[in-house]
C-alpha cells in the first residue's frame, strides 16, 4: 500500500506560539487513522495544514504524492474535508450549497443531481434539501457538512470533530455513514471522543505540545496500554 | 476543469448570494426612492427657478445624477463583507478546501459585487432617463459618460473595499471602514488639497464628481458652490482623466486585494 498523506517535520508558530512542533507522519492507502490529543495539541492545526488554509512555518506535506503548499488545489482534489464546527451561507439551501461546492470540484448535470440526492439522503436531510439553511440547528448543519465531504466520493477524508454537535442517535449515525464509507476511502479522524475514534479507526495518532507522542495501530496500542483511555492519559502526562 | 470555468460558477452563485440578501433590496428601495425624491424636489419646488437658473435637461441631469453616487456606496455594503465573512462566520471552512484558487474566488466575488452594483446603477440611469423623457422629451447624450464614469466609481470603490474585507477581522469593520476613508478621509484630503490650490484630480472622490461634469456643468457652477473645498473642487473635473483615475484605483487595489486574501489563514 502507498503512502496516501505525508508529513514531513512539520512545524507551525502563531504569533511566536509554536503549536506544532517538527510532526512527521505517514498515512498508507485505506487506513483509518484517529488523531487524539487534548486540548491546544495540535490536531487541527495539521488539518488545517494539511487542507492548505494555514501556511506551513516549516516542513513538507504531500497527499498523493503533490505538494500541498506548492500545488494546493491539485493536492486537495481528492480530497472531502469537515473542519471544525462547519457553516453554510444562510441564504442557500442545501442542495444549493452541495450543486455550488460540486461543480468546484468538476461534477455537473445528472451526475451531481443523483450523487447530491444521494448524500442528502444518506445524512437523513430528505427532508430539509429545499429549504434555507438559516432555519438549520448545528446538528443539522453538521449532517449537511458531512454530505458536502462526501459529495464528490474522494478517496480521503480530513474530519475534525465530526461529531461534534450531534445528539446521540446523529453520533450513531454518523458513526454508521463514516463505517460504511471507509471501505474504500483513507481516513483521518480528529477527535475527543476515545469511543469513537476506537469505533471507527485501525490506527492511533497521539499528539500533545504540538508534538506525536505514538502512532501505532489500535490494537498494538490496546496491547500495550490495556486501553486506549489509558494510553490517552499516559501519553498526554495525565496518570490515572 | 479551467479556473475561468471555475470563475463562472463562483460568480453565478456570488451573484446568487447577493440577490438573495435583504440589503441587496434594501439598497434598490434606497436608491429608487433618493431618485424619485430628487426628480421631485427639482419638478416641485423649481429649483432652477429659484437659483434664478434657466431649466434644461442638462440641469435636471446634472442635479439628479449626482445620486447615482449613492449607488456606488451601496457597493460598499455588497463587498464589505465578501471575503471577510468567510473568516468571521466560518464557511471558508466549507468554501475553501476545494480545489479553487484564492485568486478566482476573489475574482469571483469582485464580479458579483460589480454586477449587482450595476444593476443598481442601471435602474437608476433608466429612472433619470425616463424622466428626461417625460419632462424634456429628450435625453442628453452626456448621460452615457456619467454612467461610464459610475460604473467605474463602483468598480475601484468595490476595490478599495475588498482590501478592507481582506485585512479586516470583521464584514461590520470591513464596510465601515471603507465608507469613513471614502467619505470622511478623502473629502479631507481633498478639500484641504484644494485650499491650498491643488486640483485633486488624482483622488477618487473628486475623479467620482466627473458624473456630473459629462453634461458640460457642474453642481457647483449650476448652483453656486455645493462641493467642498475651495475654487478648485467646485470646478468641472475632466470625466476623461477622472474615468481613468478611477479605473487606475480599480486596477491598483484588485490585485492587492487578491494578494492580502492569498495570504489570509484560517486560524
Amino acid at each position: 500500500m502507498k503512502d496516501i498523506i505525508v508529513i514531513d517535520g512539520l512545524s507551525k508558530y502563531y504569533n511566536g506560539f509554536l503549536a506544532l512542533d517538527n510532526l512527521s507522519l505517514k498515512v498508507r492507502e485505506n487506513e483509518d487513522v484517529a488523531l487524539l490529543g487534548p486540548n491546544g495539541a495540535g490536531k487541527s492545526t495539521t488539518l488545517k495544514l494539511l487542507c492548505g488554509l494555514l501556511y506551513p512555518s516549516s516542513g513538507s506535506m504531500y497527499i498523493n504524492g503533490v505538494d500541498v503548499v506548492e500545488e494546493r488545489e491539485r493536492a486537495i482534489s481528492e480530497v472531502g474535508t469537515m473542519l471544525e464546527t462547519p457553516e453554510f451561507y444562510p441564504f442557500f439551501t442545501p442542495d444549493e450549497t452541495l450543486s455550488y461546492l460540486g461543480r468546484l470540484r468538476g461534477m455537473h448535470g445528472r451526475e451531481l443531481e443523483r450523487r447530491i440526492k444521494e448524500v442528502i439522503k444518506l445524512v437523513g436531510l430528505e427532508k430539509w434539501g429545499k429549504v434555507r439553511i438559516e432555519k438549520f440547528s448545528r446538528g443539522m448543519k453538521q449532517r449537511l457538512a458531512l454530505a458536502q465531504a462526501l459529495l464528490h466520493d474522494p478517496q480521503i477524508l480530513i474530519l475534525d470533530e465530526p461529531s461534534l454537535g450531534l445528539d446521540p442517535r446523529g453520533m450513531v449515525e454518523f458513526r454508521e455513514i463514516i463505517k460504511k464509507a471507509k471501505k474504500k476511502k483513507t481516513i483521518l479522524f480528529a477527535s475527543h471522543l476515545l469511543t469513537e475514534a476506537a469505533q471507527i479507526c485501525n490506527k492511533v495518532a497521539i499528539i500533545d505540545h504540538g508534538k506525536l507522542c505514538f502512532y501505532d495501530d489500535m490494537s498494538r496500542l490496546k496491547k500495550k496500554y490495556r486501553s486506549l483511555e489509558r494510553a490517552y492519559l499516559k501519553l498526554t502526562e495525565r496518570e490515572i | 476543469m479551467s479556473e475561468f470555468e471555475k470563475l463562472k460558477i463562483v460568480t453565478k452563485y456570488e451573484l446568487l448570494k447577493q440577490f438573495r440578501r435583504k440589503r441587496f433590496y434594501g439598497a434598490l428601495a434606497l436608491i429608487v426612492l433618493a431618485m424619485v425624491l430628487t426628480i421631485g424636489l427639482y419638478k416641485g419646488l423649481d429649483i432652477p427657478g429659484r437659483m434664478n437658473r434657466l431649466d434644461s435637461p442638462e440641469l435636471f441631469a446634472t442635479f439628479v445624477s449626482s445620486i447615482s453616487t449613492l449607488a456606488t456606496i451601496c457597493a460598499v455594503f455588497f463587498a464589505g463583507d465578501a471575503i471577510a465573512s468567510e473568516f468571521e462566520r466560518k464557511t471558508g471552512y466549507i468554501l475553501f478546501p476545494n480545489p479553487v484558487k484564492r485568486t478566482t474566488l476573489v475574482v469571483g466575488k469582485y464580479i458579483a459585487c460589480a454586477a449587482a452594483t450595476v444593476i443598481l446603477l442601471i435602474i437608476a440611469y433608466l429612472i433619470l432617463a425616463g424622466a428626461l423623457l417625460g419632462f424634456y422629451q429628450q435625453v442628453p447624450s452626456g448621460i452615457l459618460g456619467s454612467m461610464a464614469i459610475a460604473l467605474m466609481l463602483a468598480c475601484s470603490v468595490i476595490s478599495m473595499t475588498f482590501v478592507f474585507s481582506s485585512v479586516l477581522k470583521g464584514g461590520m469593520g470591513a464596510t465601515i471602514a471603507p465608507l469613513l476613508t471614502y467619505l470622511v478621509i478623502f473629502s479631507i484630503i481633498s478639500g484641504a488639497l484644494s485650499a491650498a490650490g491643488y486640483d485633486p484630480w488624482f483622488m477618487p472622490n473628486r475623479a467620482g464628481n466627473a458624473v456630473t461634469a459629462t453634461y458640460g456643468i457642474t453642481l457647483g457652477q449650476a448652483f453656486g458652490g455645493g462641493h467642498m473645498g475651495g475654487s478648485m473642487s467646485s470646478s468641472n473635473p475632466d470625466p476623461t482623466l477622472s474615468f481613468f483615475v478611477l479605473l487606475g484605483y480599480t486596477v491598483i487595489f484588485l490585485p492587492i486585494s487578491i494578494w492580502l486574501a492569498k495570504r489570509r489563514e484560517m486560524i
